[in-house]
């Protein structure tokens, strides 16, 4: 197989006593599905975890991941060697409960930000207001001038999803931001 | 920046989450080669430009991507509402209890 | 040294000394000084001349308000900032401050000649000096006035410090420190709500810095204040942000904080931003900034040494400086005999209290003649003298008929005024809330608010310690409970507290002549009350258009101190209450504010998002210059070692030609539109036919608006039945997505299909020439790429390299021709792979250059190059594209309008200029006739022009009108030097059989 050429491979931002953590985050399968209200619970079966019926809802099993962003939209994550599995699960739906299901593993990187300041940085460029984020939940937002995707792991563990392209500057804003918070100022 | 709630997020928003779509309420013909160039024009060109209420629609597309329909003052910029698209224009009454 | 310093008093730390400098002399002031207290300290009052007479200036105030004391201050290379009021710099080790708009000097100033000129420079003196003769204005005018504008140096080199960004949240945002401030904080704060609490100054406290004697709760002001910041900075509920100016109010309760984190600092943090700017989302506001006080309008107010008394006071009892040694107070209001009282104390000599009111309060007459200061009732003053600092004032009795009677000369280095205190009300403005004028008080106080905020203390009108305490702790409760909070307002015991009263003048009685009068309304534009009688003398009536023509409340501080004494002498000369005369805007910010705050992050490389595809590395690596389409960065050409752009570009489409080129298509936009309707949806928005395309089939597609003008255009692949992969224009993309969302979500929601960008899933390489299959057919699997199998304008699945592949046979440039779309994070190294491969053809890279002369030489257009938006699918030569039998697509009905029908519009042709070695400028004008009479009848212009290596000669493309039915005729094109004749042709200048492309 051939080399991957991955964004920002290796690259950190760090502030001292665990206050920020922030790194690339593994490869995965990703799909973008879309599908009308009343396959929802079928899509749940072919996934093999029910989808989030709310927007902003957030569902997940063995590694399998459903971020619901809009009406009819989900964001499905997965392991790496499972996104053919899941193509042909999706695919044997088609006939009954016509979708789209189109692989976008290649048009994302995940970018994890964690650590007790990790919603701190954020907000140097992400309007939202992150206490109000519940933990377990997912959003299509934007980051300065980058649209993303941001999933709340935990309550200090973010994950930002973002276009290849827009992955550079996103990782220039958290750097600054992770600057002035490692010199609390 | 504005605050807008989302009709199908059920959220209110900052505005840079949203871009503005025009006016609302204007359907495209169900067969365009039925109308005459003078109710084309009418269609394509001619909006109503009014001082106060204004229906109008925008879309969050740094959202849930969808497009919907708002009542919004044009003097004070702000919103009274906002409902799904293809819902039918609010009546005035409804309007005004959504502002107070 | 420090002439003026009262170590007894003052919160400045009296044991840490800082050096600093102004204008190259050496002072030393105290840690929490700012430069103006710094400088009073030690006896230094002028600081500046003034705008357009030069007159000497001195420090007029001891806030942000300050119109005068602008200074140029430096803090090492490419750090120095101009207009930064001394009054809130805060002085550090180091410091380096000069003194601006004098020549030669602070003291000897040419400029200067101005003051003399007087008439000259009055009211619209630009309007009505610099008319005539028209032929003067080039030449002398404009230069002279561009060489007099502005006011301090801009600096030359870049800022080398950089900004931050950050939103927050809170229920409650108050804005001031002061009392009313500081109570509603504690308020909301206590109830458990987020509050962020933001004052622009060093430290909390507001007007209780400046009055540490009065007493709240039985403590005294300074000690209440320590421990109400002791309590706010222990609750976690709570953000207390100094420093930091509430610079914007705008919709739905957001602000603009500009917090300033490293000016004051003696050594900057490696990497420390300088500023940030805090966008703030509150749930309710409370706005408690306080009030400005009023300088009074007479002859000669703004000689150095003249100030207002309230800063005075502030002076002294917080940074501990006496501004003088002789002062005389002039007034219209209470508060001037306290600051008179508090400096007798400290030994200043306080030769009289001048006071326009005929009765004060027997108490403050008592208490001034207890200090041995001599008190003058129904006075006014009518003049200052000294040149570069006051050395008397002239006083006069004020008779009963309003008339100033025989003037006595009194000596002082100091005269503070007070014309009353004007409520802050310009947050409250910019969220447009109402403005109520109180006659009595002569002040606008705010009204009926339009967001969630309430106002409290002297920013409404309250006055005196005990209103401010009991307003704003009303506030902070009530806006705690508004935020969905239990809270309750405390009781403030307030001891010592003198409620001050006073009137509103407008310019001071005189026994002079008021037309030779030079008495200020705003000191930072140098308009004086003679201006503005002018002004409305001219028939100025509305105060809009009186700022405008005088330039009062114009200037970098917004007439904080001299918008409502404008006002008040222009209400007057129309004769018409102020109301109807109005208050100009205020807008933001509320105090100037560095580009570099509003910026943040957005600098240098984070100035705008700049996209890389997944092979921009290797280009880089390999020597491409790079040129900017949209947010992308793309590779414009790879230049060998000595090569010029032509030269590279000539051996770019020479190579592609005659063997191999390889592109990187990576920023095409695509789109996956999926479903069962996906076919009938294509019909619907594009100009072509697509129910019948057999899947593994490309067609080219046409977009256009509901205009019928062309929007976008790309190669389309139908992949099944129900599936199909579309590729746009690279800055087309989202446009794309975002207009076909908006058809299927609004017009065509019954319709089955599901669109998704895979714009970065993909990426493209584009190979081409003649041996482009025979360098891929090695690392292909799974396709069967023979003309016949895979012939132009078809698409199949399989593998490339062993990775998955969408591979296009599909040309832009009119050779044999491929495009492989892999999964992006393979892109380099599939590229890679080919590459070395292709070493045995030659393969050679090209950019976004070689690309568009390949693609012109065969006719093909770029949407947006040679489409401008008024182009139809006729205009541009592809009436072929418009599947005829569908009964609608977007933009059909448009293309049978009259006026889209009409013989003479503008048709896309080429052009083959008479010398072939002439490449024609793009976007140059066309006309009939070169040697017509100018202006000329316009009949085009060129949309694409380049060098065709292949042809060996130049090749354009153009619009001209009735363009089409003109082959074979000459126009001209007239460019810099001469007009170039060219024949219009055809568009397609190589190949037109297509043999190479079917090869």
């Amino acid at each position: 197989m051939l080399q991957e050429y991955r964004r920002l491979e290796g690259s950190r931002i760090a502030a001292p006593d665990s206050a920020l953590a922030i790194a690339m985050a593994d490869d995965c399968t990703r799909f973008s599905l879309r599908i009308a209200e009343e396959g929802i619970a079928q899509a749940g079966k072919a996934f093999g975890v029910a989808l989030p019926k709310q927007i902003g809802g957030m569902t997940a099993a063995g590694g399998r991941l459903a971020l619901c962003l809009g009406p009819d939209e989900w964001q499905l994550m997965a392991p790496l060697d499972e996104r053919d599995a899941l193509e042909a699960a999706f695919a044997a739906l088609y006939a009954k409960v016509p979708h789209s299901l189109v692989d976008i593993s290649h048009r994302e990187v995940g970018i994890v930000v964690e650590g007790r300041d990790a919603a701190l940085a954020l907000r140097s460029a992400c309007p939202l207001d992150l206490d109000e984020m519940a933990v377990g939940s997912a959003t299509r937002t934007i980051f300065d001038k980058a649209q993303i995707v941001l999933i709340r792991q935990g309550q200090d563990s973010f994950r930002i999803e973002v276009w290849q392209s827009f992955a550079d500057h996103v990782w220039g804003i958290l750097q600054a931001a992770g600057r002035e918070i490692a010199l609390e100022i | 920046m504005l605050l807008i709630r989302c009709p199908y997020c059920a959220v209110e928003r900052p505005e840079v989450e949203f871009a503005y779509a025009g006016e609302a309420h204007i359907a495209r013909p169900q067969d365009p080669s039925a109308l005459s160039d003078e109710q084309w024009k009418d269609h394509l060109f001619i909006r109503s430009n009014p001082r106060g209420t204004h229906f109008e629609r925008w879309r969050h597309i740094h959202g849930c991507g969808r497009f919907f329909n708002a009542v919004r003052d044009t003097v004070s910029d702000k919103f009274a509402m906002t409902y799904k698209a293809g819902l039918p224009r609010p009546s005035e009454a409804e309007i005004g209890k959504a502002r107070s | 040294m420090s002439t003026h310093r009262i170590s007894a008093k003052g919160r400045v730390d009296h044991g840490k000394p800082v050096r600093f400098t102004f204008n190259g002399q050496r002072f030393e002031g105290r840690k929490g000084d700012t430069l103006a207290s710094a400088l009073l300290a030690n006896g230094v009052h002028l600081i500046g001349r003034s705008f357009k007479y030069h007159r000497p200036r001195g420090i007029l105030s001891s806030g942000s308000e300050e119109p005068n004391a602008l200074v140029g201050v430096s803090r090492g290379v490419g750090r120095s900032e101009p207009n930064t009021r001394a009054t809130v710099l805060e002085v550090f080790e180091g410091l380096s401050t000069v003194s601006q708009n004098h020549w030669p000097s602070l003291k000897r100033d040419v400029g200067a000649i101005n003051d003399a000129f007087y008439m000259l420079f009055s009211a619209g003196f630009y309007y009505k000096t610099f008319m005539w003769p028209k032929s003067f204005w080039n030449k002398v005018y404009e230069p002279f006035i561009r060489g007099a504008a502005g006011l301090g140096k801009s600096p030359s080199l870049p800022d080398p410090d950089t900004y931050a960004s950050r939103y927050a949240h809170c229920d409650v945002l108050v804005v001031g420190s002061g009392p009313a401030g500081l109570a509603a904080a504690l308020e909301a704060g206590r109830s458990g709500a987020k509050v962020i609490l933001v004052d622009e100054q060093a430290e909390l406290g507001g007007s209780l810095l400046s009055e540490p004697d009065t007493g709240i709760d039985g403590q005294p002001a300074w000690q209440w204040l320590k421990a109400a910041s002791d309590e706010l900075a222990a609750l976690k509920n709570v953000t207390v942000l100094t420093r930091t100016t509430a610079m914007g109010y705008y919709h739905e309760n957001f602000l603009g904080l500009c917090q300033r984190l490293t000016d004051h600092l003696d050594t900057l943090p490696e990497g420390a931003p300088r500023e940030r700017m805090w966008r703030v989302r509150a749930k309710q506001v409370v706005l408690a900034q306080g009030s400005i006080e009023k300088p009074l309008v007479f002859d000669g107010n703004d000689r150095p040494g003249v100030m207002l008394a309230g800063a005075a006071r502030t002076y002294l009892n917080r940074y501990g400086v006496k501004v003088g040694n002789r002062a005389v107070v002039v007034t219209s209001h209470d508060s001037a005999w306290l600051a008179a009282i508090d400096l007798a104390e400290v030994g200043v000599k306080v030769a009289a209290i001048v006071d326009i009111r005929s009765s004060v309060s027997d108490h403050l007459v008592r208490l001034a003649r207890a200090h041995g200061i001599e008190v003058l009732t129904g006075w006014t003053a009518t003049g200052t003298r000294g040149r570069l600092r006051v050395s008397a004032v002239r006083v006069n009795p004020v008779g009963t008929n309003g008339k100033a009677g025989r003037a006595r000369v009194i000596a002082c280095d100091t005269v503070l005024m007070c014309g009353g205190w004007t409520p802050s009300v310009h947050l409250f403005s910019h969220t447009k809330g109402k403005l109520d004028w109180d006659e009595e008080r002569q002040m606008f106080l705010p009204g009926a608010p339009t967001e969630e905020t309430r106002c409290a203390g002297a920013g409404n009108g309250t006055f005196g310690l005990a209103g401010a305490l009991r307003e704003g702790a009303a506030a902070g409760a009530e806006a705690a409970a508004d935020a969905g909070f239990k809270a309750k307002a405390s009781d403030y015991r307030v001891e010592g507290d003198f409620e001050c009263t006073g009137i509103s003048v407008r310019e001071l009685p005189t026994d002079r002549n008021p037309s030779s009068a030079k008495a200020f309304v705003d000191f930072q534009n140098d308009v004086t009350a003679k201006d503005i009688r002018l002004a409305v003398r001219e028939g100025f009536l509305s105060i809009e258009h009186i700022k405008r023509y005088t330039t009062t409340g114009m200037a970098t501080d917004q007439g904080k101190t001299s918008n409502i004494n404008g006002l008040a002498i222009a209400s007057d000369a129309v004769k018409r209450p102020a109301p109807a005369v109005g208050l100009t805007t205020f807008r933001p910010p509320y105090t100037p504010t560095t580009f570099g705050a509003f910026a943040g992050y957005n600098r240098g490389s984070l100035f705008e998002v700049t996209r890389k595809t997944a092979i921009d590395g290797w280009a880089e690596e390999n020597g491409a210059v790079f040129e900017p389409v949209s947010l992308w960065r793309r590779a414009w050409y790879f230049p060998r070692p000595g090569e010029t752009m032509h030269q590279a570009v000539a051996r770019e489409c020479r190579a592609t030609r005659q063997s191999l080129g390889m592109f990187d298509a990576s920023t095409l936009g695509k789109i996956e539109i999926v479903g069962p309707d996906a076919a009938e949806f294509m019909n619907r928005m594009y100009t072509n036919a697509w129910s019948k395309l057999a899947p593994g089939r490309l067609r080219y597609g046409l977009l256009l608006g509901e205009d019928g003008f062309i929007r976008d255009d790309g190669v389309i692949g139908r992949l099944s039945a129900d599936r199909f992969h579309v590729t746009t224009t690279s800055g087309g993309a989202a446009r794309v997505l975002a207009m076909m969302e908006d058809y299927l979500q609004t017009e065509w929601p019954d319709l089955k299909v599901w669109l998704t960008s895979t714009t970065e899933q993909w990426a493209v390489i584009a190979l081409n020439g003649p041996n482009a299959r025979k360098l891929i057919e090695p690392f292909v699997e799974g396709i069967d790429l023979s003309d016949a199998a895979l012939p132009h304008m078809s698409v199949a699945e399989g593998r490339i390299c062993g990775v998955p592949t969408r591979l296009f046979r599909v040309s832009f440039t009119g050779e044999l021709g491929f495009e492989i779309n892999v999964p992006s994070r393979y892109g380099r190294a599939v590229w890679e792979t080919l590459y070395e491969a292709g070493r045995q053809y030659d393969i050679t890279p090209y950019g976004t250059e070689t690309m568009h002369v390949l693609r012109a030489e065969k006719g093909y257009i770029v949407v947006g190059q040679d489409t401008d938006g008024t182009l139809t699918p006729d205009d541009a030569g592809l009436g072929w594209a418009i599947g005829k039998a569908k009964p609608d697509f977007v933009g059909k009905r448009s293309l049978t309008r009259s006026d889209m029908l009409s013989p003479g519009r503008k048709q896309l042709v080429g052009l083959l200029t008479r010398d072939p070695a002439t490449v024609l400028e793009e976007g140059a004008q066309i006309v009939d006739d070169p040697s017509q009479a100018l202006p000329m009848k316009m009949i085009g212009h060129v949309t694409s022009s380049y060098w065709s290596e292949a042809l060996g000669r130049s090749i354009a493309l153009a619009v001209i009108e009735g363009g089409r039915a003109r082959q074979g005729q000459t126009i001209h094109v007239p460019m810099p030097g001469k007009a170039h004749a060219a024949e219009i042709t055809g568009t397609v200048f190589l190949d037109p059989e297509n043999k190479r492309l079917n090869a």
